[in-house]
């Protein structure tokens, strides 16, 4: 009974030493945004290709304009809904008149577990509410003296229980939810003014858990001289937070990321309610464990006396993360302006868009019709080295510029290739081949490299390998100095299974110690390295012999 | 009736229900956070002697408090001992302290509610609870009805959160102003910058905020809050490398040798708070130390070749930007170590982020070269265009750069050729080259607007 008084007496003391601090800063909480701006850049350091939907490693720069009427005094300005991804260390708020005093921004959202860890810090009166088998309910004053691990320990003027260990159906009733936590990730600001006044306030922040890449949808012509190419930006958001109608812009290049790690969002945990060992007589032990078998329709939750309670629901987080994003949205084709940023290069999505939770989107990138291409079969030899067929890569080769009909920044990014099979009204366009860029500018040569079918083969025979003893004389002007360890030949052959004549290109990767000294076909220098390049004529195979010598 | 009287009567009454005395609400806490994740907390409260022995408890420490650290001060009191006691309060602990002791145990009849209660004794609580009710030996709930367990009290020493006791045996009754401190980890401090480059003038604004982040347990309320710029950790290990295995490019081109105004403490410099602040757990606070408008800054670029190799495909230069921190056209400003990120107007004059670096502490009047990240317009090829064996020591190299630029405007690339191992020569180069050190070459290659630039330079190595 005095327990009880005493009690009541400390929560009055608290009630009225908390009042003057609530006074010292007030909580008010920023409009809505009325204005969003999402930038999105990609993963740094995903070189090519495409991201995976289910983690994005890129980010955003998000800017927010809200509207605040502030009265004069000291206030704790609230901005939520936020994303969850923040980067806290990042945000930066202008257009408060007296600047901020401080930014803070809380990792752990309102939760069950947070109102007892808070209920048990404040020692704040809960009603434990307890029904029995046959319906009847009773209630209960208490504290909670712990929510320790998991476990809810409480203290009711009957004694010390923990929390639905007795098998009875049992809960707490919250007095109030003074936890000082927010339901939406908020980061919020200090500041002090002297008059009254209503601020267009700007936050911006660099979020996690976004991306995009550029996807190119190439099509090759019929006479495989020229293709179209199609490109789309696929930007995608990963963060449990939409952004309506909003300003969106990609920037395309790659940035330095130094920030680390980042405090994750906490979304907090279910009240678990562990309880004390509960092995009964009837348990077999450990290491002879028999799954058990259910008749149909059987329903283990249900029934299962003893095992459930202590069993922890998924955490919220947890179930989020496994939510799949199978939301594409494509977006017409009006296609996105690009300017330079710096050294990078900004694309802004044409109209306002929402950049919604867990999505991801399409925005035109470019369309470039009639790009000539060259089509070369590739192979790359080691001398010395004997190879069985193989078949050769494909590169589409073309340059970046006016006259290929491109001359535009094209972002890293996958590429689908399509061909048309058949001709007339049998003809069906069909995906040849699939394969990434990297980011390339004006001028550059653009290369998209393929899986060669069968049809064209390489072989390589090193058909002499000999210690130069006394060494030979000089080769077709080379000379061979002394020290020369081998003197070799390699055949190569490349056979064209195709009704046309192909092109090849063969390059040779000498070692250091190594030397090309004659071949039968004068090659050409591309990197550093001999390239023989072959036109095989339709249906026929082209063979030649280089000869290479490795000194010691 | 103020708020004094009732104050002190709770105050009374809790000191009647527990033995030893919980401090009052007007605590001042001082906190000195280091860079690397280690804070000194100053705890200073009034505390009530009883005269002799008695127990003294600090609830809110610290929960990742180190207890070896802890120091009592107070006039006139003795430590007899401190304990930690790190033993949570848990459903499963309470029942394990009740060994041996005994609980109520309240059946309840599932049909009518009524419930018959029973004095039992705690056997053991391996993998389920046995209890001994009179001369009957049961295992508590074997039969899945529900029986309600209640405990007298809470043990001693079993607590929500990791609290801390000490023992003291006081010289006389009264109460006394008592100083606890102690080291802790969980929190934390690191500087980040914001700085708008202005490309048109070649300037930049900075703004620097300290941010701490609390991970520690416990939230410090009202705290009076300092920073130390520096770790004076030197105990345990720790390395410093880069994140690839490559050698980091140097930032810090020439190290300042001007001195601050801020306070010191050693070799460290101070960054007190100006105000009072409650760090509460698992918060991320930035409170401003730095604005500077209008600094001279110079955008250039930088590719470094790390061995006479080739590269298969052009590979982008750095996009680095030159500022200095002294007096004069500079920040003006020491800077302790964190992230700077570079923000750029776009088009529209939306600021946009154009990439971060992170930088060490640096003293006023330095100069930063910073890296952003890649120009996507400008690119470096080195090329191995021949290599040939002068004797089983002794290598020629001849090495092509061809370097090239998308954008409208004539640029300058810091190229540098590492990896000079030995004693590596240049036989002959189309432009002259300066030797930073013995293992790199560098050129500064102009290439102009839409255009390319070549550079051929022959290597002789011995080694």
């Amino acid at each position: 009974m005095r327990i009880a008084h005493s009690r009541r007496i400390l929560l009055a003391a608290f009630v009225v030493l908390s009042a003057p601090i609530a006074a010292h800063a007030q909580d008010l909480t920023a409009s809505a945004p009325v204005d969003v701006s999402v930038t999105v850049y990609r993963d740094p350091f995903r070189s090519k290709g495409g991201f995976d939907l289910d983690n994005l490693n890129g980010f955003a720069l998000i800017t927010e304009t809200r509207r605040v009427v502030l009265m004069p005094g000291q206030h704790r300005l609230r901005f939520e809904g936020v994303a969850d991804g923040i980067e806290p260390a990042s945000a930066i708020v202008t257009g408060l008149p007296s600047g901020v005093i401080e930014k803070n921004r809380d990792a752990a959202l309102l939760s069950p577990a947070a109102l007892v860890d808070a209920a048990e810090a404040q020692q704040g009166r809960v009603l434990l509410s307890r029904t029995a088998p046959n319906g009847i309910t009773t209630r209960r004053e208490g504290v909670i003296r712990s929510g320790a691990e998991g476990g809810v320990v409480f203290e009711t003027p009957d004694g010390v229980e923990a929390l639905r260990c007795s098998g009875l159906a049992e809960t707490v009733t919250f007095e109030s939810t003074r936890t000082g936590l927010s339901a939406q990730p908020t980061l919020s600001v200090l500041t002090r003014v002297n008059q009254r006044i209503e601020a267009t306030v700007q936050l911006s922040y660099l979020a996690r858990g976004f991306d995009w890449a550029a996807d190119y949808v190439v099509s090759l012509s019929p006479d495989g001289r020229k293709l179209d190419v199609g490109g789309w930006i696929t930007l995608a958001n990963g963060n449990g937070t939409s952004f309506p109608n909003a300003r969106v812009q990609i920037v395309a290049g790659r940035l330095n990321r130094d920030s680390g790690e980042i405090e994750p969002i906490d979304f907090g945990r279910p009240i678990l309610a562990r309880c004390w060992p509960r092995g009964s007589t009837s348990d077999t032990p450990d290491p002879v464990y028999i799954e058990r078998a259910y008749p149909l329709g059987f329903e283990p939750d249900r029934y299962s006396s003893r095992d459930y309670m202590a069993m922890p629901a998924p955490p919220a987080a947890m179930a989020m993360a496994e939510s799949k994003m199978d939301d594409v949205v494509v977006t017409g084709a009006r296609r996105a302006k690009q300017e330079d940023l710096g050294d990078l290069k900004l694309y802004r999505v044409p109209d306002r868009s929402t950049v919604a939770s867990r999505q991801a989107k399409q925005v035109r990138l470019l369309d470039s019709l009639a790009v000539p291409i060259s089509r070369v079969y590739d192979f790359d030899l080691n001398p010395n080295n004997t190879i069985e067929f193989q078949p050769m890569e494909v590169i589409l080769r073309t340059q970046n510029d006016q006259a290929s009909n491109l001359g535009i920044p094209l972002p890293s990014g996958r590429v689908s290739v399509f061909e048309t099979a058949g001709s007339g009204a049998t003809s069906r366009r069909l995906l040849a081949g699939e394969t990434s860029l990297r980011d390339l500018a004006v001028n550059e040569e653009t290369e998209f490299l393929l899986s060669g079918g069968a049809a064209v083969q390489i072989r390589q025979t090193t058909e002499s390998r000999q210690r130069p003893d006394p060494p030979p004389a000089d080769v077709k002007g080379q000379t061979i100095r002394t020290g020369a360890r081998f003197n070799m030949i390699d055949l190569v052959e490349i056979t064209n299974a195709h009704p046309f004549p192909i092109q090849a290109e063969v390059s040779v990767y000498l070692a250091d110690n190594e030397e090309l000294v004659r071949a039968d076909r004068d090659p050409e220098r591309k990197n550093g390295r001999p390239v023989f390049r072959v036109t095989v004529p339709a249906n026929e195979s082209v063979e030649f012999r280089y000869q290479t010598v490795e000194y010691n | 009736m103020s708020i004094r009287t009732i104050l002190a009567a709770s105050c009374a009454l809790v000191a009647l229900q527990s033995a030893p005395p919980a401090f009052a609400q007007d605590k001042a806490l001082a906190i000195t956070i280091y860079a690397d994740d280690l804070a000194l907390v100053q705890d200073k409260r009034p505390v009530d002697v009883t005269g002799g022995r008695q127990r003294i408890e600090f609830a809110g420490v610290s929960a990742q408090i180190r207890p070896e650290t802890v120091s009592l001060s107070a006039n006139g009191v003795t430590i007899v001992e401190q304990n930690f006691d790190f033993d949570l309060l848990t459903p499963a602990k309470l029942m394990e302290k009740a060994v041996g002791s005994v609980v109520t145990i309240v059946r309840v009849n599932p049909a009518t509610g009524e419930e018959t209660r029973e004095q039992a004794e705690v056997l053991a609580t391996n993998n389920g609870v046995v209890l001994k009710i009179g001369e009957r030996i049961e295992v508590l709930r074997d039969d899945g009805l529900p029986v309600r367990v209640i405990f007298d009290k809470v043990p001693e020493n079993l607590r929500s959160r990791p609290t801390l006791s000490v023992t003291v045996d006081g010289d006389r009754r009264g109460s006394r102003p008592a100083t606890l401190s102690y080291l802790t980890s969980g929190l934390g401090w690191r500087a980040d910058y914001v700085a708008l480059f202005d490309d048109a003038s070649s300037k930049i604004d900075v703004q620097g905020w300290v941010t701490l982040t609390n991970s520690s347990g416990t939230t410090y309320d009202n705290a009076d809050t300092t920073l130390v710029a520096g770790s004076p950790l030197r105990a345990g290990g720790g390395y410093q490398g880069s994140q690839y295995g490559r050698p980091q490019r140097p930032q810090l081109v020439t190290a300042g040798t001007e001195t601050g105004d801020r306070e010191r403490l050693g070799d460290f410099y101070l960054y007190p708070l100006a105000e009072r602040t409650t760090i509460a757990n698992m918060q991320t606070k930035q409170v401003s130390f730095l604005d500077v408008h209008g600094v001279p800054a110079k955008n250039g670029y930088e590719f470094r070749n790390y061995w006479m190799g080739t590269q298969e495909e052009p590979q982008s230069a750095k996009t680095v930007y030159r500022f200095a921190t002294g007096s004069a056209d500079g920040l003006g400003d020491q800077l302790p170590a964190g992230v700077l990120r570079f923000y750029m107007r776009d088009k529209q004059g939306d600021p946009q982020f154009i990439g971060e670096s992170t930088i060490d502490h640096t003293p006023m009047g330095s100069t930063l070269s910073v890296s952003t990240g890649d120009a996507f317009d400008v690119k470096v090829k080195p090329v191995v265009e021949k290599r040939e064996r002068l004797s089983s020591r002794r290598w020629r190299t001849t090495m092509n750069y061809t370097l090239s630029n998308a954008s409208p405007r004539a640029v300058t690339v810091a190229l540098q050729q590492d990896g000079l191992w030995g004693d590596t020569r240049i036989q002959s180069e189309t432009m002259r080259s300066t030797r930073p050190n013995a293992d790199m070459a560098e050129w500064q290659v102009n290439v102009p607007a839409n255009g390319t630039a070549e550079l051929t330079v022959v290597f002789d190595s011995s080694y």
